[in-house]
């Protein structure tokens, strides 16, 4: 899996060097910015430079949303409200840390407050939507079409689509924290002292919450192996 | 635990192999599984499985690939987002300072405490603050509101007077008239409608009975500083049919004699009116004003009247008014000498005789 530019963001906390006041007069164009000059002119008012750092990482956002929450519906939520978090909170930025980190840690407790409150009220969800998971719903047409690769078992795809399917169902199990702890680790590439620093936690923290998600998965696989 | 050479036993390594599959691990604690796993299989067989495990991890579809991978979301999201910045980047309504704008507030949510809380308000501001009100022409005078007038020009022309009521202690005056409605008008009500109505009927004697004619005479006497109704009384007394009405018009303008209008009016009355009686009337306002001017011409010997004992004094030149004082005492020696009415002329010998007597004293 490629790593995002969140995995390069958070393994530098440090942030990138911000340009000069000198360096913004003979920038003309905000896509070519770089991510300090656009805080700051985002910072001082500026509508345009928001809406560019809201460009450079809003797809990394909506996707981390679409993996956690698994509805769009939700994930739309998580986008606006995570932004709009940005847009409010901008002047508190200090730049002690890199935006992306900071950015990051506001859309990942956005998705916890999500995901607990979708675990109080579960009667109130819509059932999540997970990839290829067989039980879920009428399959898709290209479901039903003949793999023609030769070099594909067809009990082993199905034995993978089956372990896929647990996998999901076990995910579903998991607590807000595991999830996102799981997600961050296996689908966003992070370390865990930068999973930590996202959610404002202890490396150890995570660590016991990633290990916990394994295990619940590894139970939850136990009769396929 | 099996192996021989552990550094570290089985039970520990066991909790590690997570990390140790996602490179989560120190490098001592890498190095010490690496040596625990070379010589325990059962380690290695479970190191084999958390691979297989990590591996299909890796491989779950991801959500975001379903339903991001065409953009129309993050367009969505991105539309959503701008909509709100720009709510959020509007300006804010400036309602700026209300007065009272709590009291509004109040007002708003309590509609029916609201009505009563005005009504006392209002009952108290008009029975207790009205006191403290300045009055309309600041020095206490009452204003003086008159009522539009009830007689229009057209009523004027088709009414009938069919009554006129004096009222003698008071001077109150009630007029009854028949017009194409039926009115009663009284002098201290409709004062100037009753005067109105008086000037009318004096001033058109062909429209109007004698006797009504009379009594509106009567009825004007009051009236008589008035312009209008000196007007119409200078009129009456030249003009009217009934000698009884020139008589009452000129009686009427009595008190009025020093004014030159009247004073012209008495002359035409003695030289041209047919009535003796009122061409009497005229020379006896004409002496009292020659008397209340105190400047008494004497009388022209060759103007006195063989029948009445006349001094003999010719007019003189009185400062002011000596002209009109001339040609009045010319007409009396004139009436002296040629009127067709004896007591005429004898009266008018006795006006002249009069004047001379009050010259002399």
């Amino acid at each position: 899996m490629p790593l995002s530019r969140w995995v390069l963001a958070l393994a530098d906390n440090s942030g990138r060097s911000g340009g000069s006041a000198a360096a913004l007069s003979t920038v003309t164009s905000l896509p070519n910015l770089d991510e300090r000059a656009l805080v700051a002119e985002a910072q001082a008012g500026s509508r345009a430079a928001f809406e560019e750092l809201v460009r450079r990482y809003d797809r990394d956002v909506l996707r981390l949303a679409l993996n956690l929450m698994k509805r769009p519906e939700d994930a739309r939520d998580v986008y606006q409200e995570a932004f709009l978090k940005v847009y409010r909170n901008l002047h508190r930025f200090r730049f002690e840390c890199s935006f992306y980190t900071w950015l990051y840690r506001i859309v990942t407790n956005v998705c916890l407050d999500h995901l607990r409150r979708r675990q109080a009220r579960p009667e109130d969800q819509a059932p999540e939507i997970h990839p290829n998971r067989m039980e879920e719903g009428p399959r898709d047409f290209f479901d039903y079409q003949k793999e023609h690769r030769p070099t594909l078992d067809p009990e082993r795809s199905l034995m993978g689509k089956e372990i896929q399917s647990r996998i999901a169902r076990a995910m579903e199990r998991l607590s807000p924290r595991e999830r996102v702890v799981f997600e961050m680790k296996h689908y966003q590439g992070l370390k865990l002292r930068a999973i930590g620093d996202a959610l404002g936690t202890t490396e150890e923290t995570v660590k016991n919450s990633l290990f916990r998600a394994t295990r619940k998965l590894r139970s939850e696989l136990e009769g396929l192996r | 635990m099996s192996g021989s050479s552990k550094l570290i036993r089985c039970e520990d390594v066991a909790p590690l192999l997570v990390f140790y599959m996602c490179d989560e691990i120190t490098s001592e604690e890498r190095a010490q599984i690496d040596a625990h796993l070379a010589a325990c299989s059962e380690c290695r067989a479970q190191l084999t499985e958390e691979g297989a495990l990590q591996s299909a991890i890796d491989r779950m579809p991801q959500t975001a690939d379903q339903f991001e991978s065409s953009g129309v979301l993050l367009s969505q999201c991105r539309s959503e987002l701008a909509e709100k910045l720009d709510e959020l980047a509007a300006p804010k309504v400036d309602e700026g300072w209300q007065p009272f704008g709590w009291v509004r507030r109040w007002m708003a949510l309590r509609p029916a405490w609201s009505a009563a809380a005005l009504l006392l308000v209002g009952a108290i501001v008009g029975t207790q603050a009205i006191q403290w009100l300045p009055t309309g022409s600041g020095n206490g005078s009452a204003v003086k509101v008159f009522a539009d007038s009830r007689i229009k020009p057209d009523t004027l022309n088709k009414m009938e007077v069919s009554g006129i009521n004096f009222s003698r202690p008071d001077g109150k005056i009630q007029l009854q008239l028949n017009a194409e409605q039926p009115m009663t008008l009284t002098s201290d009500e409709d004062s100037a409608d009753v005067r109105q109505v008086l000037t009318f009927v004096v001033s058109n004697s062909d429209r109007f009975d004698a006797g009504v004619r009379l009594d509106c005479v009567e009825a004007l006497r009051a009236a008589v500083g008035d312009e209008k109704a000196r007007a119409a009384l200078l009129a009456a007394a030249r003009k009217d049919q009934n000698p009884a009405v020139r008589l009452k018009a000129i009686d009427a303008l009595r008190d009025m004699a020093g004014v030159p209008a009247v004073r012209d009016a008495l002359l035409d009355a003695l030289q041209r009116d047919p009535n003796p009686g009122v061409r009497v009337e005229a020379i006896n306002l004409l002496v009292r004003a020659m008397e209340a001017g105190g400047e008494m011409p004497e009388m022209a010997p060759e103007a006195q009247d063989s029948d009445l004992p006349v001094p003999a004094v010719a007019p003189q030149a009185v400062p002011g008014s000596r002209e009109t004082e001339q040609r009045i005492l010319r007409a009396l020696d004139e009436i002296r000498q040629r009127d067709s009415n004896r007591y005429v002329r004898l009266r008018s010998a006795a006006a002249l005789r009069q004047i001379a007597q009050q010259d002399m004293q």
